[in-house]
């Protein structure tokens, strides 16, 4: 009798949940980080390694490696998490984010120091202007969004069949002074830009 | 009273279970003292593109984040077996009861409960449900892919019935084929053997654009008979011939479309024994059949960024023609959404509903009938789950439910809540208790299986007129229940060695029993003759509880040592009510302990070997002996993208039965020694 009692209210609990996230669904905004987003900032630590940067893109030999996180933030505190204390060559790491293109350009001032720009799906339509703001100055974009290396991106991270893959556009790393080691290109997918580019 | 008294025992090993392990984690965690959450900048690219990532939450995780006991079987373990078919495959997972019963049939289980008509596994394919609501299990021998274009096969021990629904009882089999992109190039495989007779394979990959990419493939394989006890030809020969395609088109943004379909004919014999009303009452011959259909899917999915969304629609045809025995058509129509998103930082939720509808026909025979003869059937799903990350990600708390209405049962509830502690960054341990249920196939509510005719004056019956032995359906049949307690531990004891323990107690109720009836006159058809009716009802219950324990050794780079072993208890007891005349714990058709050690050895750069020892101990119910089986593989890659192979199965004995089956007396045939050779060639 008890236990009949227990499992009819059980049954009214659980019927009722799935209408209060549905309901929750529609006031749902945030983008925290998850597995994906760790084995990526797993990826950026490896590419800060095989990637080489002018020496002129820093002040001095220990200066850090400025990343910014252009749109929406899927890393969450994953990035922050996982770089925290690491160094590459005497280098440590410095994270900042910019929803937009007019807040990138406030948080990089006149200085434009940044080294890896990483461009969230949602900016995707501004890589344009991105890069145009960026001109000059040797920064690895990283992004996310089919296409991106094709549009002037230097590599995209894809997923497929459920694992992360890369792309490397070659050209686009050679517009921008860097020089990407080997180990790395041969695990890339080799993007051509379009002709005429 | 029963019920408190198996119980007890059952929790007495649970408690003792957990001791060991509790003890054992202990032991590692001093052992391999190490601190902080998994580090992701300590590994490799090479690694980081090797994360095997799986869909046990129905969302990307990977394997040591699930709070499951999931094993993934990968493409290059499957290469590397030699498996040649997908039941082959599965004897790689750990825990999985994989029986051969002729050479177009199998038993295939997870957690006991084997039978041919085995109803508490799902299996999917490509996100295709494929068991037959005929009797809710697999007919395994037209279930087939291209094995070369499988990405992984995910299993999944014990109730997944959250996210799954009905049939996720005990284990839900995920197969997974690459996506279009990934098979960008020609393949043509022939090769034959002495059981596998001949068999050839061709695919072929295209783009049609930078974002679209399609394959099509077709497959042929001819498999001849083996003998069954008596040493009688088992004319259990198999042929089948099947091919598909699929389509992958990524427009740039957030869009992805999948389209993918296959056809298939299979022709299969067996040695089929059927009661008849006059002497000899039984009657020894051998019979065919056919099962052809055919399947098409769409899945159209749409990331927004901080949510996705996902649309599934199949259709699914089959026709079943089983020679003096049954024919049967069937028409699925499947349709599935879900949504995940994050809730906050540290929840994410995925919902969803599903839409379900069967239509089936059946001709029936003297031996089986099934009422009615056409049926419709629609089902209504919705689930939730909901994932919260606790104590800096360091746990993982899930909890989520199913809501499922079917026509014959009403609403079903399929609750359950997970956690996943992930100790250190090389340790997890994770606990679960969840709730699943085994809806009524069609079977079970209208067969009339008539599976003996005793003759008049024979054994037990004193009659001057031949008596049959029926089994029925019963519309009063309902729902199978199961409560299941999990708990799992998983560790990387270092670089080239990890862990994976699962234990579980399953609680069941309303199993399955045939209840004897009262015996009556019938004269149609004639002769006169009595029947004894066993009646599908729902008066068994009782415990199942076991360990799986999967282990992995890369001794150097090239040589990997992979073991696995499970035990199982079942006690299974009929209800006091019960007329069931099937002696208590009915159910022995399930070994208590497997093993099996695996070698995977590249001999130098070109030149693969594998080898696997087998043990799978004695089916008392079903009188089968234990037995020992060895497999080797040899592969050896050739200049021009060309790969010659040799497999061998079963070297050690000469022959052997694995299974004898139920319901339908089909003689069991040996399993052979047999070998095989083939050639693949690739194109790129």
């Amino acid at each position: 009798m008890q236990a009949q009692a227990i499992k009819r209210r059980v049954r009214a609990a659980v019927a009722i949940l799935p209408l209060l996230l549905m309901a929750t669904t529609l006031s749902a905004q945030n983008s925290p980080g998850s597995s994906e987003y760790l084995i990526k900032a797993g990826f950026i630590y490896n590419f800060a390694n095989l990637v080489q940067w002018p020496a002129a893109s820093f002040a001095q030999p220990e200066s850090p490696i400025v990343i910014v996180i252009l749109g929406e933030d899927h890393f969450g505190a994953t990035l922050d998490r996982a770089l925290d204390g690491k160094k590459v060559n005497a280098r440590s790491f410095v994270i900042k984010r910019a929803r937009s293109i007019p807040e990138l350009q406030r948080t990089l001032g006149s200085q434009k120091d940044c080294q890896i720009l990483y461009v969230s799906s949602s900016e995707m339509p501004h890589l344009g202007e991105a890069i145009q703001l960026l001109k000059g100055v040797p920064v690895l974009t990283i992004g996310e969004t089919p296409g991106f290396a094709r549009n002037g991106g230097i590599i995209n991270l894809i997923l497929e069949d459920n694992k992360v893959r890369f792309e490397v556009n070659v050209q686009a790393a050679k517009d921008a002074e860097l020089n990407i080691s080997s180990r790395l290109l041969a695990l890339a997918r080799i993007i051509q830009p379009p002709e005429g580019r | 009273m029963q019920t408190t008294r198996y119980q007890h025992k059952g929790l007495r090993s649970l408690t003792q279970t957990l001791l060991v392990i509790g003890l054992t984690a202990l032991f590692v965690m001093a052992a391999s003292a190490q601190n902080n959450v998994f580090d992701p900048t300590t590994m490799s690219v090479e690694d980081l593109m090797n994360m095997q990532v799986t869909s046990v939450s129905k969302r990307t995780q990977k394997v040591a984040d699930a709070a499951a006991a999931v094993y993934v079987i990968t493409q290059e373990d499957i290469r590397r077996s030699g498996a040649t078919n997908i039941p082959e495959a599965l004897r790689l997972a750990p825990g999985i009861q994989v029986a051969r019963i002729d050479e177009n049939k199998w038993a295939i289980s997870s957690r006991g409960f084997n039978g041919r008509f085995a109803d508490k596994l799902l299996v999917l394919i490509d996100g295709r449900s494929v068991y037959t609501p005929l009797f809710s299990g697999v007919y395994w021998n037209v279930q087939d892919v291209m094995l070369e274009d499988v990405d992984r096969i995910e299993v999944i021990r014990g109730p997944g019935a959250t996210l799954w629904g009905a049939n996720a009882v005990n284990g839900v089999i995920n197969i997974i084929t690459k996506s279009a992109k990934s098979t960008q190039a020609g393949l043509a495989t022939a090769g034959g053997g002495n059981e596998l007779r001949g068999f050839s394979n061709l695919r072929y990959g295209g783009t049609v654009n930078q974002n679209a990419y399609y394959r099509g493939y077709a497959k042929y394989f001819n498999v001849g008979s083996s003998s069954d006890p008596l040493g009688r030809n088992g004319t259990d020969n198999w042929d089948a011939l099947r091919g598909g395609f699929r389509g992958d088109w990524n427009p740039t943004g957030p869009d992805s479309i999948t389209l993918q379909g296959d056809m298939y004919r299979s022709h299969y014999g067996e040695l089929l024994t059927i009661p008849q009303l006059n002497a000899p009452y039984s009657s020894t011959f051998p019979n065919a059949g056919a099962i052809s259909g055919g399947n098409i899917l769409g899945r159209w999915a749409h990331d927004f960024g901080n949510s996705s969304t996902s649309l599934q629609v199949y259709f699914d045809h089959t026709n079943i023609s089983e020679n003096s025995l049954f024919a049967d058509h069937q028409n699925i129509i499947d349709i599935d959404f879900q949504h995940s998103f994050h809730l906050t930082d540290s929840q994410a939720v995925i919902w969803g509903a599903g839409y379900r509808s069967i239509g089936d026909d059946n001709q029936s025979s003297f031996t089986v009938s099934l009422q009615p003869t056409h049926s419709m059937l629609n089902q209504f799903s919705g689930f939730a789950q909901d994932e919260i990350s606790l104590f800096d990600k360091r746990v993982q708390l899930t909890i989520g439910s199913k809501l499922e209405h079917n026509d014959f049962t009403g609403l079903e509830v399929e609750p359950n809540a997970r956690v996943l502690w992930n100790v250190t960054p090389n340790q997890s341990v994770w606990t679960a208790v969840s709730r699943a249920v085994r809806t009524p196939a069609l079977t079970e509510r209208g067969l009339q299986l008539v599976s003996a005719v005793i003759p008049p004056g024979g054994p037990g019956n004193p009659t001057p007129f031949a008596a049959e032995a029926d089994v029925y359906g019963s519309k009063q049949f309902q729902s199978e229940d199961l409560l299941a307690y999990e708990v799992g531990y998983r560790v990387q004891v270092s670089n080239n060695m990890s862990a994976d323990i699962a234990t579980f107690y399953n609680n069941y109720t309303h199993l399955r029993s045939a209840e004897e009836g009262a015996p009556f006159v019938q004269t149609d058809p004639a002769p006169l003759h009595l029947v004894v009716p066993f009646v599908a009802s729902n008066k068994m219950h009782g415990g199942t509880y076991g360990a799986e324990v999967f282990t992995e050794y890369k001794i150097i780079p090239r040589w990997k040592m992979a073991a696995s072993y499970s035990y199982l208890q079942m006690d299974i007891l009929k209800d006091t009510t019960s007329t069931d005349p099937t002696p208590d714990n009915p159910n022995m058709s399930s070994p208590r302990h497997q093993f099996y050690v695996r070698s995977s050895l590249d001999v130098f750069r070109h030149l693969e070997h594998d080898l696997t020892v087998r043990y799978v101990d004695n089916l008392p119910g079903l009188s089968i002996p234990n037995y020992y089986s060895v497999d080797t593989h040899f592969s050896y890659a050739l200049p021009r993208s060309f790969e010659l192979s040799i497999g061998s199965q079963n070297l050690l004995n000469h022959q052997h039965l694995e299974f004898v089956p139920d319901f339908i007396n089909i003689s069991p045939t040996q399993v052979k020694r047999s070998i095989y050779g083939s050639i693949t060639w690739h194109s790129e």
